[in-house]
């Protein structure tokens, strides 16, 4: 049974007609065709799925696409700049050697930006807190924790 | 996934309604372990009836006690203040369930009627004797969240029924409760945990409260070893005597996650971590 949904889906309205079993991802890769998050585990675990939706990181694995209906999602898409320039957050991952094979990266940037919008002055330990639910297995999260605190400072500074 | 209808009802009358005519049907809050559970198989419901469009359902009120719609969030509760602050040991608990995504979605009244004897905010309800509402078409109970587990995924919840309200009493002065939880890594599921009250009044311990974990078919208040704590000055010999207690009176299993042997000695140390930690 198709029903259309509405949402807004970074800064845009759009409506879209889905089943009734399709998942947040199903509808963002597969009929958005944005295909920045990432499908992991698929249960939860791995956080690569993660987006923003109404302003907190949910897993977009676990979430029915009809309970999107009049929320607004943030996916990595999002996130770019105008002039096709990296965001702030994006830019520090690179520049600290916090991506290796960059399948999980989507999902641990767009948690990073719920902590830091939430909370633009994390400790070390929020932000271990805010990225749990993010798996990496490539570099062993130093300098993901780095690249976070860098952004924290330059927020700081533009204070 | 294999395919199903996804209904949204507005009103709690709609979503009983909906139950009733639809067979094979199952309400779905947050949908963190159902999902899952569907993936895997392990339940092929024709149809989704969510409960996150019925504004009443997620809303939590202080009134000397406090009333917790069971769809409030785990980051809800977190973020509640006033919740916090009258009973903090909610919010130690509900910090270690799971990751920030997870606690985004995932709701209070979920998680217990999922039934999982791993529950984490299962314990901390049961020490501070929690109450649940049980809403049906023309009738509603309320009864003490310790009748409501009956087993791994089951309650006493009958099919007709919604999982309302979590009801809290006014908090005692002189409780003092913690919380304590075993995984492998902090967002684990618990390989052992345990939740501890105790009410101190001129040195004596008027009341004890105690529950466990994934040690028993459900998450179970260990009442012996409360009986044995109550009435007199809490000793260190008294706390050796409840920790020995409380290694006997679990029932664990052995899985992938632990032994049974590791996690009736988890217990048993957290127990005494436990009773330390609120006698201060």
């Amino acid at each position: 049974m198709k029903t259309e949904i509405s949402f807004i889906l970074n800064g845009s309205e759009v409506k879209v007609s889905v089943d009734g079993h399709l998942r947040l991802i199903d509808v963002l890769r597969n009929r958005m065709s944005l295909t920045g998050t990432k499908e992991g585990c698929g249960k939860g675990e791995c956080g690569a799925c993660t987006v923003i939706v109404d302003g907190r990181a949910v897993n977009s694995c676990l979430y029915l696409a009809h309970e999107i209906e009049g929320k607004s999602v943030t996916t990595i898409e999002g996130l770019q700049m105008p002039g096709h320039k990296l965001s702030m957050i994006q830019q520090a991952f690179v520049d600290n050697g916090a991506i290796q094979c960059g399948f999980c990266t989507p999902g641990m940037i767009m948690s990073a930006k719920a902590l830091l919008d939430s909370n633009p002055n994390p400790s070390d330990e929020e932000i271990r807190d805010a990225l749990q639910g993010n798996l990496c297995r490539c570099t062993g999260y130093v300098q993901i924790v780095e690249a976070v605190k860098r952004v924290a400072e330059q927020l700081k500074s533009k204070q | 996934m294999r395919r199903f209808d996804y209904l949204r009802p507005k009103s709690l009358k709609e979503a009983l309604q909906l139950k009733k005519n639809i067979a094979g049907a199952k309400y779905i809050s947050g949908g963190t372990d159902l999902i899952i559970q569907i993936k895997n198989r392990e339940l092929q419901p024709p149809a989704l009836i969510s409960l996150r469009s019925i504004p009443e359902l997620a809303t939590i009120e202080i009134n000397g006690g406090a009333r917790i719609g069971a769809l409030a969030t785990i980051s809800d509760i977190i973020q509640h203040r006033e919740l916090g602050h009258n009973y903090p040991v909610l919010i130690e608990a509900a910090k270690r369930l799971g990751s920030v995504q997870i606690r985004n979605v995932a709701t209070v009244g979920g998680n217990l009627c999922n039934c999982s004897p791993s529950a984490d905010m299962a314990l901390p309800l049961l020490v501070l004797e929690a109450k649940v509402r049980l809403q049906a078409a023309k009738t509603s109970r309320e009864i003490p969240l310790s009748e409501f587990f009956k087993g791994p995924g089951e309650s006493c919840l009958s099919s007709d029924e919604i999982l309302t309200d979590i009801l809290l009493d006014p908090p005692r002065q002189n409780a003092k409760a913690t919380f304590l939880k075993k995984g492998r890594v902090k967002m684990d599921l618990a390989l052992a945990s345990l939740a501890l009250l105790l009410e101190i009044e001129g040195g004596r311990c008027r009341k004890a409260r105690i529950a466990a974990g994934s040690v028993a078919p459900i998450p179970l208040r260990l009442s012996k070893v409360e009986t044995l704590l109550e009435g007199g000055a809490i000793s260190k010999d008294l706390i050796s005597k409840a920790q020995q207690l409380a290694t006997k009176i679990v029932s664990p299993i052995t899985d992938v996650r632990a032994t049974e042997k590791y996690r009736r000695q988890i217990i048993g140390v957290y127990m005494k971590r436990g009773l330390e930690k609120v006698l201060g």
